[in-house]
């Protein structure tokens, strides 16, 4: 670059400034940089160090996990909720967004008010609502008793219940993703399509759908993920002899104290986590995943 | 496919799927039986009296406040300048520390805490405010930073510039212009970090306890050793914080946009 | 005929404001201000005329600060700006978007710099509400920027920025966003300031009608370069180059080839040979003749008037007719001719109808290829 032809003292300002220009954004980054280094990369650290080195150095946890059927059987219940909870969550929030999207009075503001209420609302509260509504003292099993069906089924504490709980709780999640999608589509856009002789199922079809389907795979995805590491709701609300992953390396800590065996699982699981969030990463691109 | 104005009963009935369950704590909370008997056969405040008399259970509310103070505290002070270091500046490893920034959103808490059980155990950080803020604050960096970055990546920079042509050096810019314009998305994100260390669970119940016990931890245990209505009450009371908090935002915003209309017919 | 050398002819007067071979390159590789250079003396009013991306905002933001020359300078009044740095300059800007602070009334917004510079309390509102009441806004003083106009925000935009009589005045591009009645009274009123203040002023449009109508010398961009910098007329009637001719009006393009220079003969292989001015083009010389359409008249034959007349024939493929003239689009030869004839000359033409035209030497331009 030529320099400056204007008198030398000039130069010095410019200068200092360009070097503080250089570093000005790492100087801006440095605390929160450290920070998560020192508090959190270091603690993740353990885990994965653990895994492989507690009681003694050796990938027998590892060994242990993909080889018990036990454990084997744990992973593809959590993958299969997961998927089951996404399906559901899809099927659910779709027509709702729908609805939500395609208006602009203030009854869509009413809803997204309640949609947002319920998303703000902790897990443990919407979990214990659940709790009261699938109890042997609750509604339902009232319900029940009043159909002639007595001694009631035990709803709590299996893996329907704890299923029911984590759609529900995702619900509001997928709603989000897909309206704000949704929202996006112009609606000329459905007009011209019948315009130029879409019926309206063939609209939803070709036009509509393949439109909102980014809101489809960023619910999707999110809702998946967060499903694969819950941990709160399928330990309340969950069968003991069912047991997710995230509550099973909970058990592995408390019950067991295998901190070894727990973090290796704890290790899966984050690689797993990690590598759903990478493919779609790689696919769709991480800045979309929280809108 | 114009606007309906009837909506269907297919919505209505996923809407009752999502909001009515959550209304039957309230109800469960007046309810004077010793189990989660609904519908409740007395009624009463007993348990209303129970809570807040019990020290057991005002303690972590009262530790889950500092607490999520401290880490939304600590969180803003961390995240505001790193925002802007990454939304107004181009260097080689943005990427990368965009990932970093996130990573703890990624991660399952069950898996970062294993990982402070056994490293604030060795610290002797556990069952410590410190620690239980220090972990919080990790949880929270990434909520913090999106809302913040989208904020920024909004704003108008020909303010700031405006603000220097007008003789405003750089540190005045910030604190007539670009400060006081960003206010609301700074309380916003606050907001976020707040709330969710508020909530949360699971790092708290591997980490927390005793004296530094958070409301969730508490509720927890509540909820897997005893399962009686007392847990009715910390939820109505939440989801009435709740209630308050997002019908008050929407009143506000309808407020100002009244305001505006008004006086723009006034001209 | 004039070359571009003779088009930059400064007018006496010292040079208020000086850039000097300005430079703007960035990742090493894009030059989007390549070697400018302007004396601007005090009290002009300046338009950077150009398509988008031809440098004229970026010159305009070294000016103000926001940009560091990669080398040139910049000097107001004998000093160099370029070390300066933008809050310490006493420039008065206009944005695009207007830039006011929505957290601030309109009259904090004036006040602004009033209170950057340590005006009291009491001057400041002083101050601050006849600027507001200069340019007709007194009652709006308490408003904040969301509940005005367009062209209200305008307005206040103007008064801040004249609020702490800055030694220069820029406006980048300030009336794109308002509809047209509202932007010539806009241009009206800035004249009307501009004249009463006696403030220098630079002005970046890219609409050609508003540079001729507003100013007292334009500055034509292109590609990082000025092209031509002279009064409008100038610009119109002997644009410097090609680019200045197509963009600054409609114009008609033929080549030629320069025969006799001294007696201002130029040849072109479809139409002969053509009359222009005496050129400072030598013989030989590929060239560019531009001829505008409103420069011909039709050519009945029967009268002769004085003078040295070009004459062609156009075979008509298409016309639109503007109620106060009509843009006939045809061809002498192969080459595609745009003629403007309004008066007696707008005269109902068909599709394949053969008009005759003719057009005076001295309408003509002859530009180096």
């Amino acid at each position: 670059m030529g320099a400056i032809s204007a008198s030398a003292p000039a130069q010095a300002p410019i200068a200092a400034s360009r070097w503080a220009r250089r570093w000005l954004p790492w100087m801006l980054l440095a605390p929160v940089l450290v920070y998560l280094a020192v508090f959190y990369l270091v603690p993740l650290a353990i885990v994965i160090v653990s895994s492989v080195t507690d009681p003694s150095p050796s990938l027998s946890h590892y060994r242990d996990f993909f080889t018990d059927s036990f454990y084997l059987r744990v992973l593809s219940r959590t993958f299969a909720t997961s998927l089951i909870v996404t399906i559901c969550c899809l099927v659910l929030a779709y027509p709702l967004a729908y609805a939500m999207a395609r208006r602009e009075d203030t009854l869509v503001v009413a809803m997204l008010t309640v949609v947002a209420l319920t998303f703000w609302t902790s897990f443990l509260v919407r979990t214990y609502a659940w709790m009261v509504i699938l109890g042997n003292r609750g509604p339902i099993t009232a319900l029940f008793r009043m159909v002639g069906w007595d001694p009631p089924p035990e709803i709590l504490f299996t893996r329907f219940s704890s299923t029911l709980a984590m759609v529900h709780i995702l619900l509001p999640f997928m709603v989000m993703a897909l309206y704000s999608v949704m929202k996006k589509i112009d609606p000329a856009l459905l007009r011209a399509a019948q315009n130029l002789g879409a019926s309206p199922g063939r609209t939803f079809r070709h036009v509509y759908f393949p439109l909102s389907a980014p809101g489809v795979v960023n619910g999707c995805t999110m809702v998946f993920i967060l499903c694969l590491g819950f941990y709160v709701t399928p330990v309340l609300l969950g069968s003991p002899r069912e047991q997710m992953l995230a509550g099973l390396i909970g058990s592995q800590i408390e019950e067991l104290l295998d901190f070894g065996e727990a973090s290796a699982m704890a290790v899966v699981l984050l690689l797993v986590t990690l590598g759903l969030v990478a493919l779609y990463n790689r696919f769709v691109g991480i800045d979309t995943l929280w809108g | 496919m114009t606007a309906q104005r009837r909506i269907d009963p297919l919505t209505w009935l996923i809407l009752a799927f999502i909001a009515a369950p959550l209304l039957i704590v309230v109800p469960m909370s007046f309810s004077t039986a010793p189990s989660l008997e609904f519908p409740p056969p007395a009624w009463g405040f007993n348990y209303y009296r129970a809570f807040f008399s019990d020290s057991r259970w005002l303690q972590p509310l009262l530790n889950s406040f500092i607490i999520a103070l401290g880490a939304a505290a600590l969180t803003m002070l961390l995240v505001i300048p790193a925002s802007f270091a990454m939304v107004r500046h181009r260097f080689h490893g943005r990427a990368l520390t965009n990932l970093m920034l996130l990573l703890p959103l990624m991660a399952p808490h069950i898996v970062i805490a294993l990982g402070y059980y056994s490293y604030f155990g060795s610290l002797h950080l556990t069952q410590t405010y410190a620690g239980v803020i220090l972990a919080h604050t990790c949880l929270s960096v990434p909520m913090v930073f999106l809302t913040l970055s989208a904020a920024l990546k909004g704003f108008d920079r020909n303010l700031e510039r405006a603000g220097a042509n007008l003789g405003a050096s750089p540190l005045r810019v910030f604190r007539h212009v670009t400060f006081p314009v960003l206010r609301p998305a700074f309380v916003v994100a606050a907001l976020f970090a707040f709330v969710q260390s508020f909530d949360e669970t699971v790092v708290a119940l591997f980490i927390s306890g005793r004296d530094a016990a958070t409301l969730p931890r508490k509720i927890f245990d509540a909820m897997r050793t005893e399962a009686d209505p007392v847990v009715a009450v910390v939820s109505t009371l939440l989801l009435a914080a709740v209630i308050a908090g997002v019908i008050g935002s929407r009143l506000w915003q309808r407020r100002r946009k009244r305001v505006n209309a008004l006086a723009f017919a006034m001209q | 005929m004039t070359t571009a050398a003779d088009s930059n002819a400064q007018p006496q007067g010292a040079h208020y404001l000086d850039i000097v071979d300005a430079v703007k390159t960035y990742d090493g590789v894009r030059r989007a201000v390549d070697g400018v250079s302007l004396a601007i003396p005090k009290g002009e009013f300046v338009t950077f005329l150009g398509p988008s991306g031809s440098g004229k905002t970026t010159t305009l933001m070294m000016i103000a600060g926001f940009e560091e020359p990669s080398a040139g300078d910049i000097r107001l009044d004998g000093r160099s700006l370029v070390s300066i740095a933008p809050h310490r300059r006493n420039i008065g800007m206009v944005f695009q978007n207007y830039a006011l602070f929505p957290h601030m009334t309109a009259a904090d917004n004036v006040a602004f710099p009033l209170r950057m510079r340590g005006v009291e309390r009491a001057g400041q509102q002083r101050r601050a509400a006849a600027a507001l009441d200069t340019v007709g806004l007194a009652s709006m003083a308490n408003r904040h920027p969301r509940e005005l106009s367009g062209g209200q925000q305008q307005r206040v935009a103007l008064a801040r920025a004249l609020v702490f009589e800055p030694d220069v005045l820029l406006l980048d591009e300030p009336l794109g966003a308002l509809d047209k009645n509202l932007r010539e009274q806009m241009q009206v009123e800035i004249r009307h300031l501009h004249r009463s203040l006696g403030i220098t002023t630079i002005f970046v449009t890219h609409d050609q009608t508003e540079a001729m109508t507003m100013s007292d010398r334009i500055a034509v961009f292109n590609n990082g370069r000025i092209e031509q910098f002279a009064p409008p007329l100038e610009v119109y009637a002997r644009p410097a180059t090609q680019f200045v001719g197509g963009f600054v009006g409609d114009s008609n393009f033929l080549d030629v080839v320069v025969s006799d220079p001294a007696r201002g003969i130029v040849g072109s292989s479809t139409l002969g040979e053509l009359n222009t001015a005496p050129s400072a083009l030598a013989g030989g010389t590929a060239a560019r003749l531009m001829v505008r359409p409103e420069s011909f008249r039709i050519d009945a034959g029967s009268d002769a008037p004085e003078g040295r007349w070009n004459r062609c024939s156009v075979r008509i493929e298409g016309s639109v007719n503007y109620g106060d003239s009509v843009l006939v689009m045809g061809r002498a030869g192969e080459i595609p001719i745009r003629l403007r004839l309004s008066g007696s000359d707008a005269m109902p033409l068909r599709e394949g109808d053969t008009v005759r035209v003719r057009w005076r030497p001295e309408d003509s331009s002859l530009l180096a290829r």
